[in-house]
């Protein structure tokens, strides 16, 4: 196996002011292999990544590729290393078109520096066409889902950029099951073509599914690197968190009440029609199919993001008009959105400010801002959301995903509403922090609370929801009670 | 490790009071330079001199940090003060021409609100626009004319109550109320979260457009008190008086840390920006620069503000990550 | 949202439109069409000039005066020369922006077969092109020659210019420079700087000198609008009691500053005459009476001696 080492990692140390985030890592890469990176929020994955691909540098130790010791200062550097890094949070430009974004940074020119557009378009179709995946060249990034832009990144990484060693980041974190298996097959053929892949995930399931080897990181320290023959689900759980998990999902029987919500016909032209479910307090239901299904767009019709045509919405046997957000969060109607950096965290305010933002009225004394009662507040639910944050006044956008996440769900436990809509509500975010947030929604179905989850993940539909509805374009294909829950039936409506 | 945390120490302090620091510096340096500046005198002639642009710049700041902007406030100020000073002429009035700056310049910003929110035409446009407009009537209201001998209307440019000329007196009471909005009040942590991230905002049930206006609203009634402030110390009504001055409190509001992306900036930045360039000014002219290398000097220091700004909040944000990951 | 703009911005053209045509239909067929192109209608002299240009224009029966702004950019006023071209005016008047900037378009009205006049200031040396003006040079240069007697020796002084690259400011300067500073070595200029024509920036560099220096014997100011914002700074205090100010322009203010005996002199630039003299020349010209004429307003200084037909000259105008 040694000979096969394409990137090794010597002796990494990292610190930064007032922690210390990796101590004495030794990691490698092997041609021809998937490596697979687990850990905790904290554990210092990202730091280890952003030291391969240059963002940081280590403190000490250091980095061999082919066995030659290289330094590796800069992003640029790193490519031309041949490390390509697809990113878990994708920043892009949402008015480029996909032709463009194909080539940004790499545009081949003619001698007087003129862009050869044909030469463009023709590979980029070449490209589309050999990956399987039929985008028109000209729309532009804002009007395709984030799954679409994951999966153009990876292909760009892949087939534009021919990087030897490929860094994922979450890559599944935003796309659905038929896509993660083109995923999964696009890794494949990479290593059968003698890529290094170093592919960083939560997801137990992929994680086993994909693995050649398995390295777990836990509080900046290496706890386990070994083949994936070698390890179950349970221990890399337990690895990770350093205990032992009793379940994975945190489910409770709990006697379910009065319906709470109830929509009836709801429509909205072209993108769903006929929606008719309801909730009921205490109960956890969840919202399955396919990307694209209309799962989100029904969500934010009922919080008032995105208006309706026809159709009912009755919470607690009245009927609401929701014309705007002011309308459903008044009535004891909140929304988590599957897009938290775009719709649910003001990153440049502290993790108070974000906390207490739609409430405000709550903390307000003869029209000034009570600040004790506001601190008091704020610090108790980052205690009982367990937030890891330095301060309440320390920027949300200094958080992990997974705390941000809580951040934003804490700013709605501060409303404490009836009603709970969380679109994707553990997308992106590790498996300690997942856990932390079904132990949340039991303990909110616990009070009476009625939760409305749509996920992509069936796991964790069919390990906690009571009831599952699923979608397929546009339309409710089906209900099932959770006697009836199987990966399979599920799947079944889903696909129409 | 010790240096780290010494070198930690430093720049903590360094993102927490930078531009205090170069103030300080900036007086400093000035007091070597020349004797005259450090005086109760001068350093009254400075706070009275920023005054009029500091109050453009609370407005300014408000309007920034809710993602919007004001390039009309000069304009707006000169067709506030200058029918304010005629309103005075008429009826004597000190209590009316002051209500008339104030309603004049709401009505302004009204628009400015209206153009921004209903019709969603970019801050930068709209306000472009009422700046032209506010001028063309200004300029109309007296053909072009001046208007003298405005009388007891200097009261509230002129006076002072005490020993603080009333200009000082305003600043410092609109100062204070800027402070309260962004700081004590609903409104003021709607703005931040509006300019820090609008469609989160509405996703917060915040109603997005009625803060905006209210936004547009205050700065319109700081406006109009510059604008009696203003006509009241030139003592006269000048249609063409106060070209220019939205720059300047854009600058003061800039260099003070407010962030042109909106979501970021306080009223004690604000006051600190407004200063750095009052001083800067003031050391300026008593030493003597000639004009064209004042302005050189101050662009540079718009860049260097900036640039300044940008850094210590990488910086910022990098400590903070590294106290998380 | 977009389309209701639209709309608003195009009812408003029409608006505009429609105004101006139900102007032009009042205009007799017998009249003689003039444009007046001013230098900036948010210039308060170059208004008080347009004002007195149209006041004045009411008078000729055969003369149809339009005004156009060049709202002060050399770009602007050329193009409006342009458009007055093609629009075939019988005399076209140029108050220029700036003299050389406007010179080739000056040169077109000529070739195009029309009337021409500049006028403050004139545009020198157009074949064919007729002008009326005072001279900036000479306004400054009267109100210098006070001064040469009148500045106590060894003074300390501060001067205020207009807007760099302004015909006016520079040379009334120059005067000031040829005329006084040249003539008295030993008079200390302890500040200098461009207030751009405006009281309230004149104050604030006013602020600052007072800050600076011990005494200030005299202001020299290249207009009355600066020389009244220094003076402004000033006011009240016993130790600028005797200070001498000199400006230009013969402003309404000026002339009040002058009566309370706070200000020293100044040369009126009077838009009446200018006017009236501009107006007698377009007559001349259009009724082909003289094919070319050059011709001078005087520059009567004003000082606490003669400062009351001034200011009932301005009180008439309906300036006080």
């Amino acid at each position: 196996m040694g000979k096969n080492v394409k990137l090794r990692l010597e002796n990494i140390d990292k610190s930064f002011p007032g922690v210390k985030a990796l101590d004495n890592i030794n990691f490698s890469a092997e041609k021809g292999s998937v490596h697979v990176l687990c850990g905790e929020n904290g554990a210092g994955k990202s730091t280890l990544m952003k030291i391969i691909n240059g963002v940081y540098h280590q403190d000490t130790g250091n980095i061999y590729i082919d066995d030659k010791l290289v330094e590796i200062d800069s992003p640029t550097k790193a490519k031309e290393h041949g490390i390509s890094m697809i990113f878990q949070e994708l920043d892009f430009v949402p008015e480029m078109t996909v032709e463009e974004n194909f080539v940004t940074g790499n545009w081949p020119t003619s001698k007087f520096g003129k862009v050869n557009w044909k030469k463009i378009r023709k590979q980029a179709k070449e490209i589309l066409e050999k990956e399987g995946l039929d985008y028109d060249l000209d729309t532009k990034l804002k009007d395709l889902s984030i799954s679409d832009i994951q999966l153009l990144e990876i292909v760009k990484a892949v087939s534009y950029d021919a990087a030897d060693i490929i860094i994922m980041d979450e890559p599944t974190s935003a796309i659905s099951d038929t896509e993660i298996d083109l995923l999964f097959d696009k890794i494949r053929s990479l290593r059968e073509r003698g890529k290094s892949i170093i592919y960083i995930s939560h997801k137990m399931d992929e994680i086993f599914k994909i693995a050649d080897m398995i390295t777990v990181l836990r509080d900046g320290q290496l706890v386990a690197t070994k083949p994936k023959e070698e390890l179950d689900i349970e221990t890399v759980i337990s690895l990770m968190v350093g205990r032992k998990l009793s379940e994975n999902f945190p489910k409770e029987d709990i006697e379910i009440g009065e319906e709470i919500l109830k929509v009836k016909s709801l429509n909205s032209h072209r993108i769903f029609k006929d929606i008719d479910f309801n909730v009921h307090a205490g109960e956890i239901i969840g919202f399955s199919g396919l990307v694209g299904a209309g799962r989100t767009e029904v969500l934010r019709a009922l919080f008032g993001l995105d208006s309706y045509d026809s159709g009912e919405i009755i919470i607690n046997g009245k009927k609401i008009d929701v014309t705007s957000t002011n309308d459903s969060i008044d009535n004891g109607m909140v929304m988590l959105s599957e897009d938290r950096r775009r719709y649910g965290i003001i990153p440049v305010r502290s993790v108070k400010e974000n906390t207490t933002l739609a409430n405000l009225e709550e903390f307000i004394y003869n029209g000034r801002l009570h600040r004790q009662k506001e601190i008091e507040v704020v610090e108790e639910m980052c205690e009982k959301m367990n937030v890891k944050t330095p301060s309440i006044d320390t920027d949300v956008s200094a958080l992990s995903g997974g705390n941000q996440q809580k951040v934003v769900l804490a700013k709605w436990m501060v409303n404490d509403p009836d009603i709970f809509l969380l679109d994707e509500p553990t997308r992106g975010i590790d498996v300690g922090a997942k856990f932390e947030i079904y132990k949340l929604m039991t303990a909110l179905a616990k009070r009476g609370k009625a939760i409305l989850m749509v996920s992509s993940e069936l796991p964790e539909l069919i390990g906690m929801c009571d009831r599952i509805y699923v979608m397929s374009e546009g339309k409710l294909t089906g209900e099932l009670k959770r006697k009836d829950f199987s990966q399979e039936a599920i799947m079944k409506l889903a696909v129409g | 490790m010790k240096d780290l945390k010494l070198g930690d120490k430093f720049s903590r302090i360094k993102q927490k009071y930078g531009i205090f620091l170069v103030l300080i510096l900036l007086f400093v340096v000035s007091s070597l330079i020349n004797s005259n500046f450090l005086s109760v005198r001068n350093l009254t002639n400075i706070s009275r001199q920023i005054s009029i642009t500091t109050i453009l710049a609370f407005g300014e700041t408000i309007l920034i940090i809710s993602g919007l902007l004001d390039l009309s406030n000069g304009s707006v100020l000169a067709l506030a003060g200058l029918l304010s000073v005629s309103v005075f002429k008429m009826t004597g009035s000190l209590i009316l021409a002051f209500i008339v700056a104030i309603v004049v310049a709401v009505f302004c910003n009204i628009i400015n609100g209206i153009m921004v929110t209903k019709f969603e035409t970019p801050p930068f446009i709209a306000t472009l626009a009422m700046m032209a407009m506010a001028r063309g009537a200004a300029l109309l209201y007296t053909n072009g004319q001046n208007i003298y001998r405005i009388g007891d209307y200097t009261v509230f440019g002129q006076g002072s109550i005490g020993f603080v000329p009333t200009p000082i007196i305003f600043f410092i009471l609109i100062g204070i109320v800027t402070w309260y909005i962004l700081k004590h009040t609903r409104l003021g942590r709607s703005l931040y979260a509006i300019g820090g991230n609008e469609e989160a905002a509405v996703a917060s049930g915040i109603n997005v457009n009625r803060k905006k206006m209210l936004a547009y609203i205050v700065n319109g009634v700081f406006v109009g008190i510059a604008g009696v402030i203003f006509m009241s110390r030139v003592n006269a009504g000048l249609p063409n008086g106060a070209v220019g001055f939205e720059f300047e409190a854009l600058t003061s509001s800039i260099i003070g840390g407010t962030s042109f992306s909106g979501g970021v900036g306080t009223a004690g930045g604000t006051v600190i920006g407004a200063f750095i360039v009052g001083f800067l000014n003031n050391i300026m002219n008593l030493v003597g620069v000639n004009s064209y290398v004042q302005q050189i000097i101050r662009g540079g220091i718009i860049a260097l503000a900036v640039i300044y700004d940008t850094r210590t909040k990488k910086m910022r944000t990098k400590s903070q990550l590294g106290n998380v990951e | 949202m977009r389309k209701s703009l639209i709309m608003f911005m195009s009812v408003l053209l029409v608006l505009g439109l429609v105004v101006s045509v139900g102007g032009n239909e009042v205009m007799a067929q017998e009249e003689y069409r003039v444009a007046y192109i001013a230098r900036a209608q948010g210039d308060s002299f170059a208004a008080w000039l347009a004002n007195s240009i149209i006041e004045e224009s009411n008078k000729y029966e055969n003369i149809d005066l339009q005004v156009f702004d060049g709202q002060g950019s050399d770009a602007k006023q050329n193009s409006l020369i342009e458009n007055a071209i093609v629009n075939e005016f019988d005399l076209i008047i140029i108050q220029p922006n700036n003299g050389e900037a406007q010179r080739p378009y000056a040169e077109k009205v000529v070739e195009a077969g029309i009337d021409l006049i500049t006028t403050n200031a004139r545009i020198d040396g157009i074949e064919g092109g007729s002008s009326v003006d005072a001279d900036p040079y000479m306004q400054a240069a009267v109100v210098a020659e006070m001064a040469l007697e009148q500045v106590p020796e060894n003074a300390n002084v501060v001067v205020l210019n207009g807007p760099p690259g302004n015909f006016h400011a520079s040379e009334r300067r120059k005067a000031w420079e040829a005329e006084f500073f040249a003539k008295r070595p030993d008079v200390t200029i302890v500040g200098e700087q461009i207030a751009n024509w405006n009281k309230d920036e004149a104050m604030r560099y006013m602020e600052d000198w007072v800050q600076a220096n011990d005494h200030i014997d005299a202001i020299i100011s290249m207009n009355d609008n600066m020389a009244a914002g220094a003076l402004e700074v000033v006011k009240g205090d016993p130790e600028y009691n005797d200070i001498l100010s000199y400006g230009v322009d013969g402003t309404a203010e000026a002339v009040l500053l002058i009566k309370e005996g706070r200000m020293t002199a100044t040369t009126l630039q009077s838009a009446y005459a200018l006017a009236e003299r501009i107006l007698w020349v377009s007559d001349l010209l259009v009724t082909d009476k003289v094919m070319e004429i050059h011709t001078n307003i005087g520059n009567p200084v004003v000082t606490s001696e003669n400062v009351e037909q001034y200011i009932e000259m301005h009180e008439k105008a309906g300036n006080l």
